[in-house]
């Protein structure tokens, strides 16, 4: 069972030396922190590394969080970095035309599978796939805008970039997920006839 | 088509400027492609929003409180002691040094001490306006002011490193 204590105070108790606090204040954010590293890393294994290294790197600094910001905007900024880092050791590419095409490659390649079950797939599984065949960047900020409850300009905070940018990145990504969304769709459909 | 796109998510999302939002209410009442795209969008937005959250493994809170543990448990004395502690008790032994050292001058009594220092007759003592005037003197401060100057730049370039870093 989740701790009813606001984030802040959960904060205050692990400062004061109770660590299950910040066990408490972990459950409360796995969920969103592993799936915003699964953007990123685009398997389980290393998503739980990210997702882990982020949760120490936060309760080394976790004296430095002034409180200005949502919590989770601050957790998600460290999650970001801790991507990006991750993605330069790993040296994949995140936001360069030419991963497109590998992405285009990979689709393909997985649009094929598990037809015998189609007429079982829900619209949200197709819609998980069309994400996970995005781009880390535009798979991050819709993740961010529709599942991290952040505004535009706690998004901009996380990403280190100007509200007006994310306003164009989220228009571009939303463009992007419509357009695999239909991808998929139209070649589920070619494949059951 | 994109452009009327992007006002329409605009929309959506609340972002535009109230006069803007209102042109744009009015176009979806009145214009048939407006409304047909809005409510595409809108249909589309709500399902973006159903979008799953990915669960991580059962033990992933014990892992990461397990390499905190274990972090604490390696971390080095010194960063263990509350840096306060280590201050206070420097503190406490500089102001005693202190007190111990106005203490002993304050009760030597020197008013009977006569100081005779004469100089033994081989040493002759350099001419301090004869060494500042000379050209050693001149070279060795030209020196200096290099020496600064090599020193200030290499302190900025490694200042300026640390911060592209």
């Amino acid at each position: 069972m989740q701790s009813k204590l606001s984030d802040i105070e959960l904060i205050e108790q692990t400062l004061a030396g109770n660590q299950s606090a910040y066990a408490d204040l972990i459950k409360r954010h796995q969920r969103f922190v592993f799936t915003l590293a699964m953007r990123f890393a685009k398997g389980r294994e290393d998503a739980e590394e990210i997702a882990q290294d982020c949760f120490v790197k936060a309760y080394r600094s976790l004296s430095s969080f002034q409180g200005q910001s949502k919590f989770s905007t601050w957790l998600y900024s460290i999650v970001y970095t801790t991507a990006m880092t991750f993605l330069r050791k790993k040296r994949i590419a995140t936001d360069s035309i030419d991963d497109e095409q590998t992405y285009i490659q990979v689709e393909h390649h997985e649009s094929g599978y598990d037809t015998d079950n189609v007429e079982n797939k829900s619209r949200s599984f197709y819609l998980n796939q069309a994400i996970e065949q995005l781009l880390p960047d535009d798979a991050t900020i819709i993740t961010l805008f529709y599942k991290g409850e952040q505004s535009l300009d706690e998004i901009a905070q996380t990403l280190g970039i100007e509200a007006n940018t994310v306003k164009v990145k989220l228009f571009r990504a939303r463009q992007r997920l419509k357009e695999k969304l239909e991808r998929n769709l139209k070649q589920e459909v070619k494949e059951l006839i | 088509m994109n452009a009327i796109e992007e006002k329409l998510w605009n929309y959506i999302d609340g972002t535009c400027a109230p006069a803007e939002q209102e042109a744009i209410a009015r176009l979806i009442e009145h214009d048939e492609l407006y409304a047909k795209k809005y409510q595409e969008l809108l249909a589309l937005n709500q399902e973006f929003a159903t979008m799953e959250l990915d669960e991580p493994p059962m033990a992933f809170t014990y892992n990461v409180m397990e390499t905190i543990r274990t972090e604490n448990a390696l971390q080095p004395l010194k960063a263990a002691i509350d840096k306060r502690i280590i201050k206070g008790i420097a503190i406490f032994f500089t102001l005693t040094i202190v007190a111990l050292l106005v203490m002993a001058f304050s009760s030597i009594d020197i008013s009977g001490v006569k100081l005779n220092i004469t100089m033994p007759a081989g040493i002759k003592l350099p001419n301090a306006s004869g060494i500042l005037s000379s050209s050693f003197t001149k070279w060795f401060l030209i020196f200096d002011l290099v020496l600064v100057l090599f020193l200030t730049d290499a302190y900025l370039r490694r200042r300026k490193a640390t911060k592209h870093v």
